[in-house]
């Protein structure tokens, strides 16, 4: 096989032009993770079968003649709350293990599968994504390729380690309150959260019915906008589906930010990032010629409410098994399950009234800016096992933490590209900042993204395992 | 909030919903919804008027485009 470029547009493109087969292609990817999953520990299942059928279907249809998908031949895996017609949907639990197997495959797995990719596998996650690092007691913390002493981030943490390891340029994540943006940031790779409603959820094991969100997170800008792109489609049986078109981002990538008013987030997000998070999005912000110092509204409110949400709609949903087998569920997070189902109704109800005033303050912010940055995190990968964090003198329960700079943005809907940067201080670990724009405005995060790209800022670094 | 009133709480309303609770994850939870509480406090601030309705997705069906048929009934 010839070196192709571990990028999903570059592959796409040589399967195209006949220079690889997208079953050397799957190969590739199969004997990687057949190398490394033992140490990252990033797939939960490989669909080896269905992943050459699948290949050998695109290079047929190269055979043919016919015009290839968008994404053809390029190897993918899903997060294990994505339905995979024939697998049980595991969602990083026990207690799931004891479901049939799915019928069918989830909407986002279809249209990834119309565009041409090649699904090779289900990803480890936190157990029902209730968490920021992946250290899943039942299947094993996820390690982070980039030192495997630490977390990959979660809860999409098998997401982020295996674009990070080289397994696959692409893979499929939700996002709660930070569940794509978190991994993306600790793992330095490109990733997505969409406007809430953009993408369908239909086909994925829910958390939180009035915060999940599906995305894409890749090795490259240019994969994960075509990504992206090919997993767009109004779905009117997802009530939680808004969109009402496709709107590719591919198109105006590099259409540059000229004319775009671009800030950096002040105030809460300046507090609870620590020293080296603040100088990645300064040196973002230096090269996009952002103003600093802006507010973001309610923030730390936004947090609670989000919070409060979280808790109470997860522990509701689950309440049944933790009824009758609560010892199955993961020992990290299972008392916050049954504190969020005990919340008293009020809490959750004033959150939900806050939502609607805060959406409106938020939109009102994006008149007077196109785009604006914050870090994802707010420190680098910390160690597995890890307690307690220290931000700016302030002790936070580490685990809950991570999620600091990406819950108030996702409370509000707004669409996020995570860009991975590698500041001074991290010991070589990376970390993500946010590319925030107002809802719809996917567009004008993956173009300021690409200005850092070609700044030569934002980027992924191979890892050798 | 005063630990025993949560614990207290904790204690019924796991009985009012059929939830078994052993002591040592009974500690846990209220240790939990201790810290939620104090972010409920902090929610407690923002202004809400009676007018502010919650941000929740309901819809009683698909919207009807015109000239459905029905105004022809």
């Amino acid at each position: 096989m010839k070196i192709i470029a571990f990028d999903a547009a570059a592959m796409a493109t040589a399967v195209a032009a006949g220079e690889v087969s997208a079953r050397e292609l799957v190969d590739a990817s199969l004997a990687s993770i057949a190398v490394t999953n033992g140490q990252v520990n990033a797939f939960t299942e490989t669909t080896q079968d269905r992943a050459r059928a699948e290949a050998d279907a695109v290079d047929a249809q190269r055979a043919r003649g016919e015009v290839l998908g968008p994404l053809a031949g390029v190897p993918y895996a899903v997060k294990n709350l994505f339905e995979i017609k024939g697998l049980t949907t595991l969602a990083g639990s026990k207690v799931n293990q004891g479901l049939p197997a799915a019928s069918a495959d989830a909407m986002l797995i279809t249209q990834m599968k119309t565009a041409g990719a090649v699904l090779v596998g289900a990803l480890n996650m936190d157990e029902y994504a209730y968490g920021f690092t992946t250290e899943n007691t039942h299947y094993g913390p996820c390690h982070n390729p980039h030192d495997l002493s630490r977390v990959a981030g979660g809860s999409s943490g098998g997401s982020g380690a295996a674009v990070a390891a080289g397994q696959v340029p692409v893979t499929l994540g939700s996002d709660t309150n930070g569940s794509i943006r978190v991994p993306s940031s600790l793992c330095g790779i490109w990733g997505l959260k969409p406007t809430f409603g953009r993408l369908s959820r239909r086909g994925t094991y829910p958390f939180v019915h009035s915060l999940d969100h599906l995305g894409p997170m890749a090795s490259s800008l240019a994969g994960l906008g075509l990504a992206y792109d090919a997993l767009q489609q109004p779905d009117p049986l997802d009530p939680g589906c808004h969109a009402l078109r496709v709107q590719p981002v591919s198109p105006s990538l590099h259409r540059g930010t000229a004319g775009l008013r671009i800030g950096v987030l002040g105030g809460y997000f300046h507090d609870n990032a620590g020293p080296e998070a603040r100088a990645a999005v300064a040196l973002a912000g230096r090269t996009l010629d952002a103003q600093s110092d802006v507010t973001w509204p309610d923030a730390a409110l936004a947090r609670a409410a989000a919070f409060i949400i979280t808790a109470s709609e997860g522990g509701s949903l689950h309440l049944g098994d933790l009824r009758t087998r609560a010892d199955d569920f993961e020992p990290l997070s299972v008392d916050r399950f049954i504190a969020g189902a005990l919340q008293p109704v009020d809490w959750y109800l004033r959150a939900q009234r806050f939502r609607r005033v805060y959406r409106d303050k938020v939109n009102t912010l994006f008149q007077d800016w196109d785009v604006l940055l914050t870090p994802a995190t707010p420190v680098s990968a910390t160690v597995i096992g890890t307690e307690w964090l220290d931000i700016n003198g302030v002790r936070q329960p580490c685990r809950a933490a991570m999620g600091l700079l990406t819950q108030p943005i996702s409370f509000a809907g707004c669409p996020v590209v995570t860009a991975p940067m590698w500041p001074a201080g991290t010991g070589g670990l990376p970390i993500g900042v946010q590319i925030i724009a107002a809802p719809w405005r996917e567009d004008l995060a993956f173009r300021v993204a690409q200005v850092l790209g070609d700044a030569g800022i934002a980027h992924v670094q191979p890892v050798t395992l | 909030m005063d630990n025993a009133k949560i614990a207290a709480y904790v204690d019924s309303t796991a009985a009012m919903l059929g939830l078994p609770l052993p002591p040592e994850r009974a500690a846990r939870v209220v240790a939990h919804l201790q810290r939620t509480a104090a972010m409920a406090a902090l929610l407690d601030t923002a202004p809400l008027a009676p007018h502010d309705e919650p941000a929740e997705i309901y819809s009683p069906a698909a919207f009807l485009p015109l000239n459905d048929g029905r105004s022809q009934l």
